[in-house]
């Protein structure tokens, strides 16, 4: 019998285990509790925040850009309102002067409101608009539309919080600044500025939940998809209706004026006088897209050259939101037109007939309050439209490359850029200043008339005054010229 | 009788650690189309920015020679001129066309092919008539007042195709022009760009994954780690 060998096969070599075997199965959670519902969005907010995002730089900017938004906002609003406070209660000692004081510091502060509403809502728009990749990326793995909503809002007003901390710091800081500004005759000092720390801390409050708000807002603007972010709505087509409206209110307005000045009694003067600035306020609002868009539309005809072209398209696309940044200065250049003229031209002339010496002191801070509220407004909407321009040079990256690709002049693009900012802010000043004129023309025209004719210096000071603003919101578009620089630059 | 518009010679060009380009050399002659393929990080979107001027190599040379100049002849030298002589020579003598379009928004589609005439300093009636004309050549006639988000992708690209043609670029220079359209709009988009430019007597170069795109072309460069490993001819 022969050997029969054995014919089983081979044992096979010992191999390592797949190491996929070695993962877990996976359970889906079960539907989530109310709890976990509202602790999901927190959590993913903070794992994604703890890890930035792929691209450094944008990154760094979807959180520093609204943070100094909202520190430069916080810091303004604070020193606005210690200046408010610091004159309810001058002048330390109480005279007969008190009134006029207290009035006028509530009346520059509700002007510098809008300005410092445009801003802080300008920052929390930032805030909430700047994370639309990864928002989409969190909805094509499944998140929900709420839990990302909830996301950016709880992301904005954590941003808000810190930048308004931010800003508590730059506040205390420039108060020794502002401090050596002059007012019944002395300098005020620092001290008389800072805020009792409850104000403080309501402040940040109200920024947090100025930011929670708005974001809510801006998240019901678009639409997060799988696929993207994109803008519910476009621009709506101009009313006509609202033309009629205004006219009618207009008129309306110029009668009641005329009234008021026939009217003895105070306490009506005064309601009238409210009414009014309220009414025009409403105007100016609803007017300011209009004529924006109105106006671009026109010069958007008229362009002659490449930047301008770009820049007044560029207006067009969204005239309520170039109005948002830039119609912060309306009523300040009216104001500024008036009351600027009508107290340099007191001032200037030596006062009224039977002025003694602490009349011209008031006359001098009524002065310096005017110009402080030009100042401020202006700073406000600098503030603005850096934070803007920076966030839009970050959304338009790929295609200010591809411009610089094409060969196109970084020059091109930054007129551009200016011209889109500083256009619309002359229109505002000068829309502002004719409506206001008709409004209150009976006053108006004779206080300027007599301004240029008898105190032509004091005129000048006004218009040197908002020029100057210009040049600050000007600066505010040049200061995001080095970011332009790095993100069309050279790709070596 | 051929005539170079580009001289490439031993180009290198690093980025870190990563070798883009080895010691690359190819020539491009007017009224040729070339396409240069390769796997992701093979280095063919480096090569294309070295040849127009966006990038400068590291060691080697891009020479640009004037219509009737031969090899032998200097020509300018891309890779030594500044930053604004590159940007003034892309203007005048290139085109580009981008996966994206990369259109600006808020621009109507004949204001974004008018656009570089009126960089250039032609007046704007002159600069639209003109870019209205190509408008109409690509099949977009009526078409001219709609923003860019108002079009198809394809009509977006054409639009894209009429803005590198406008100015009659001696190069047009393509970086996946088809990547993000279906097949057959890619291949109305490559005709267009193809006979655009080689009717004119210009050079294409495109930048493609796609072998369809590709054989639209005279030549395929295929670059591997920064080399040509086929295609060259120098």
């Amino acid at each position: 019998m022969s050997n029969v060998s054995d014919v089983r096969p081979p044992a096979r070599p010992p191999t390592a285990p797949n190491p996929i075997y070695a993962v877990a199965d996976y359970e889906a959670p079960a539907n989530p509790g109310m709890g976990q519902r509202l602790i999901r969005p927190i959590a993913l907010a903070w794992y994604l925040a703890r890890r930035g995002g792929g691209d450094a730089s944008a990154s760094r900017a979807v959180v520093l850009l609204p943070l100094i938004a909202f520190a430069s906002a916080t810091a303004l609003a604070l020193t606005v309102i210690g200046g408010v406070v610091m004159f309810l209660n001058w002048p330390p000692d109480k005279n007969s002067t008190e009134s006029l004081y207290i009035f006028s510091a509530l009346f520059a502060g509700t002007l510098l409101v809008i300005p410092l509403l445009n801003l802080a809502a300008a920052a929390a728009r930032l805030s909430a608009r700047r994370r639309d990749e990864r928002l989409s990326t969190l909805r094509l793995l499944g998140a929900t539309s709420s839990t990302v909503s909830a996301m950016t809002v709880i992301e904005s007003s954590v941003v808000a919080f810190f930048g308004a901390a931010l800003g508590i710091a730059v506040y205390l800081l420039g108060t020794p600044i502002v401090g050596l500004l002059s007012f019944g005759g002395k300098q005020i000092g620092a001290a008389s500025l800072l805020l009792p720390p409850v104000m403080v801390i309501l402040v940040v409050c109200g920024m947090t939940l100025l930011a929670a708000v708005s974001a809510i807002v801006s998240i019901r603007g678009v639409i997060i998809s799988p696929l993207g972010v994109r803008t519910r709505t476009n621009a709506p087509p101009i009313k006509i209706w609202v033309f009629f409206v205004v006219g009618a209110v207009l008129i309306g307005c110029v009668i009641a004026l005329q009234q008021m000045l026939e009217v003895d009694d105070a306490g009506i003067f005064i309601g009238i006088f409210v009414v009014t600035f309220a009414i025009g306020m409403l105007i100016l609002n609803l007017l300011g897209p209009l004529i924006i868009g109105v106006l671009a539309r026109r010069q958007v005809k008229r362009a002659k050259t490449p930047e301008k072209l770009m820049a007044m398209r560029l207006v067009l696309e969204s005239p309520k939101s170039v109005w948002r940044q830039v119609g912060g200065v309306a009523v300040t250049s009216f104001v500024a037109v008036v009351v600027g003229n009508a107290v340099s031209l007191i001032s200037l002339l030596g006062g009224l007939p039977d002025s003694n010496e602490s009349d011209l002191i008031i006359y001098a801070d009524m002065q310096t309050g005017v110009y402080l509220t030009i100042f401020m407004s202006f700073l406000m909407v600098a503030c603005a439209v850096g934070v803007s321009q920076a966030s839009a040079i970050y959304d338009r990256s790929d295609l200010y490359q591809s411009l610089s690709i094409l060969g196109l002049p970084s020059q091109v693009i930054g007129r551009s850029r200016r011209i889109a900012v500083l256009a619309p802010l002359r229109w505002v000043m000068l829309s502002s200043v004719v409506i206001g004129g008709v409004l209150l023309f009976p006053v108006v025209i004779p206080l300027l008339g007599m301004s240029v004719v008898l105190s032509p210096l004091s005129f000048l000071t006004v218009i040197l005054m908002l020029a100057g603003g210009i040049a600050l919101v000007w600066g505010g578009v040049i200061a995001t010229k080095p970011l332009l620089k790095a993100v069309s630059g050279s790709a070596d | 009788m051929e005539s170079p518009v580009i001289i490439a010679n031993n180009l290198s060009k690093t980025f870190g650690t990563t070798r883009a380009l080895d010691g690359v050399s190819l020539t491009i002659n007017r009224g040729e189309a070339i396409a240069i393929m390769g796997a992701s990080g093979s280095g063919k979107t480096t090569l294309l920015h070295c040849l127009a001027g966006i990038r400068t190599p590291d060691t080697g040379s891009v020479r640009l020679l004037h219509s009737g100049e031969q090899a032998h002849e200097a020509g300018s030298v891309v890779s030594e001129m500044s930053d604004a002589q590159r940007s003034q020579l892309r203007r005048e003598r290139f085109g580009f066309v981008f996966q994206q379009g990369l259109l600006v928004p808020e621009l109507t589609a004949l204001e974004n092919t008018s656009l570089p005439l009126m960089v250039a300093g032609v007046p704007r009636r002159e600069a639209e008539a003109r870019a209205g004309q190509w408008l109409v050549a690509l099949g977009l006639g009526g078409m001219e007042d709609r923003r860019i988000g108002q079009l198809s992708g394809g009509q977006a690209q054409r639009v894209a195709v009429a803005r590198a043609q406008v100015t009659a670029p001696e190069v047009v220079f393509a970086d996946e022009p088809t990547g993000a359209l279906d097949s057959q709009t890619s291949d109305e988009v490559m005709t267009i760009l193809r006979d655009t430019t080689l009717s004119r007597y210009g050079a294409l170069v495109v930048v493609t994954h796609d072998e369809t795109v590709a054989s639209r072309c005279h030549r395929v460069l295929r670059l591997r780690d920064g080399v040509i490993v086929e295609g060259a001819r120098i």
